[in-house]
């Protein structure tokens, strides 16, 4: 077999085919470059208080988008906060304690200014840091996320932990709509009364915690068998690109974010 | 160190991502299939804090927040900040896994009503605190019958614990409701600054309705939090305590003794 040409000298002697290094303008990155800026937007977007630090965000996520070419992909999670965004304008508009400086009066109603206005930032606080949450998921694979921890000296057992976690969730959900169908066909009621759909919940949870303690007995014996627990570190051998102008990036980061949340919420920066 | 390290043996790092996986799967089937107003996002966390340890059950559940916002497929909501919520409540759950409280404790007669009757005390003081307290009378910050439905919630919960031991003759279950409602009452004690601080109060769930009608009363938006959590935590987490027991209670005692806390669970320690 002929070993295709390495990923530019990145990891010498792995095939193109294992390394699977990602390609794009931000998809490119180092998973942890990428991390540390979902991070730090969602530190910006809740911390830094007023307009300015969700606006910021916003407009950071939207460039990022644009860049690695994901921004259609990221409508389901805006809508997905949809929900929370109406029970935000709703309460705070109508429900503001305090505020004298109405809109309206309309019967029992009365939005305010200031509510209305509360309500927009917690809006705007909320869609930043979904956006910046749809755009870390859609350019980094977790694969390639644990890769480059465990290089930076995550462990194996942290590795396990997340990787597999990730992995069960679609396999338990359907697991759990074949315990629910079950236990309707046997007289579950998930529609009646809320003293009855509450004493469906033992079905349900006791059958998926059993059988999930079984699955957890063979992963044992498996890991064992394959060394989990044997002393020293394993040999990694997807290493991602990086280089020393991200990692200077990423300190930057860090402790420019650290910089100014703390000097937002101290109030030596007065931002609008 | 040796304590630390005994909380990640092999067995409780791959019962971990399960547990994780339980937290998000039966939150969401609670609220999408049965639409209930509560949670149910902690089990995982406290079956692995009862089985393995306190550090193992706050990794748990600060792991299960992180990775329900940030997976890709899956992520999204408001899950995230409340990590050391998840955190706080895994870590409780290790507690009362080291205290025993879990272990099962047939009783009858005296030996089983006097942890019943201990129980109802404590919650009943729980809930007097928040009753009697002038604060939560005042009409500026909380509306009338807010202390009403604390002390409502109170009975309800002190009935259900009476009916579990009556009905399981099993003085295990007080101590369970206890410690169901005490990891409840400093679950809202600490998910109340963040949902009022990150989210303006709201979170987008049913229990928003709470929100809503404490704030109609004129509460500020940290009392509302608080108010809602109050209502609402305790009675999850008590459930979610009584869900783990009987679930441990049906294991064998072979798969129990296998974790780090197992043989405490089982009492064997004291035999």
């Amino acid at each position: 077999m002929t070993v295709p040409a390495t990923n530019e000298g990145i990891t010498p002697g792995v095939p193109e085919f294992v390394a699977r290094h990602p390609t794009g303008a931000y998809a490119g990155l180092s998973p942890t470059t990428k991390l540390v800026v979902a991070f730090t937007e969602a530190a910006v977007a809740f911390l830094v208080r007023g307009w300015t630090g969700p606006i910021a965000v916003v407009l950071v996520v939207a460039t990022t988008a644009i860049i690695a070419r994901v921004g259609r992909r990221m409508v389901p999670y805006v809508l997905a906060t949809l929900p929370l965004v109406a029970s935000i304008l709703l309460i705070n508009t109508f429900l503001f304690p305090g505020a004298t400086d109405v809109i309206a009066r309309i019967g029992p109603l009365i939005p305010t200014w200031s509510g209305l206005e509360a309500a927009l930032q917690a809006t705007l606080r909320v869609v930043a840091f979904a956006l910046s949450v749809a755009v870390f998921s859609l350019t980094t694979p977790t694969d390639d996320l644990l890769t480059d921890l465990e290089r930076r000296g995550l462990g194996r057992r942290g590795e396990f932990v997340i990787a597999a976690a990730v992995r069960t969730i679609p396999r338990m959900l359907e697991r759990a709509a074949e315990i629910v169908d079950a236990q309707r066909a046997r007289g579950l009621d998930t529609e009646g009364p809320r003293w009855r759909r509450v004493r469906g919940i033992l079905p349900v949870a006791g059958p998926m915690l059993t059988s999930a303690l079984t699955e957890v007995e063979e992963r044992t014996m498996a890991l064992e068998a394959r060394a989990f627990s044997a002393p020293g570190r394993r040999t990694v051998l997807r290493l991602l690109p990086d280089s020393a102008a991200q990692a200077a990036v990423r300190w930057m980061l860090l402790v420019g974010t650290f910089v100014v949340i703390i000097a937002s919420l101290t109030g030596l920066v007065r931002v609008p | 160190m040796d304590w630390l390290s005994r909380q990640f043996s092999t067995r409780v790092i791959a019962l971990m991502p399960v547990a994780i996986a339980i937290n998000i799967v039966l939150g969401y089937t609670v609220q999408t299939v049965f639409k209930l107003p509560i949670y149910l996002d902690s089990i995982g966390t406290i079956f692995v804090g009862v089985l393995a340890g306190p550090i193992a059950g706050a990794l748990t559940g600060i792991l299960s927040n992180l990775i329900w916002q940030y997976a890709p497929g899956i992520g999204g909501g408001t899950i995230g900040p409340f990590a050391v919520v998840a955190g706080v409540i895994g870590l409780l759950a290790g507690l009362w896994g080291q205290l025993g409280v879990y272990r099962r404790r047939p009783a009858q007669g005296t030996s089983l009503w006097g942890p019943v009757a201990v129980a109802i005390v404590v919650i009943l003081v729980l809930a007097s605190r928040i009753y009697g307290n002038p604060v939560y009378d005042d009409p500026e910050y909380f509306v009338s019958w807010y202390s009403t439905a604390i002390l409502i919630v109170a009975v309800v919960l002190s009935a259900a614990v009476a009916v579990a031991a009556y009905v399981r003759r099993d003085a295990a279950a007080a101590w369970v409701a206890l410690a169901g409602a005490l990891t409840g009452v400093v679950a809202a004690l600490a998910s109340a600054p963040i949902s009022a601080y990150v989210f303006g109060g709201v979170t987008g769930g049913g229990t928003d309705v709470i929100v809503a009608a404490l704030r109609q009363g004129g509460t500020d938006v940290l009392n509302a939090a608080l108010g809602q959590g109050f209502f609402s935590d305790p009675i999850d987490k008590t459930i979610t305590s009584f869900v783990v027991f009987v679930v441990l209670a049906s294991l064998s005692s072979r798969l129990v003794a296998r974790f780090p806390l197992g043989e405490r669970l089982l009492g064997a320690e004291s035999a």
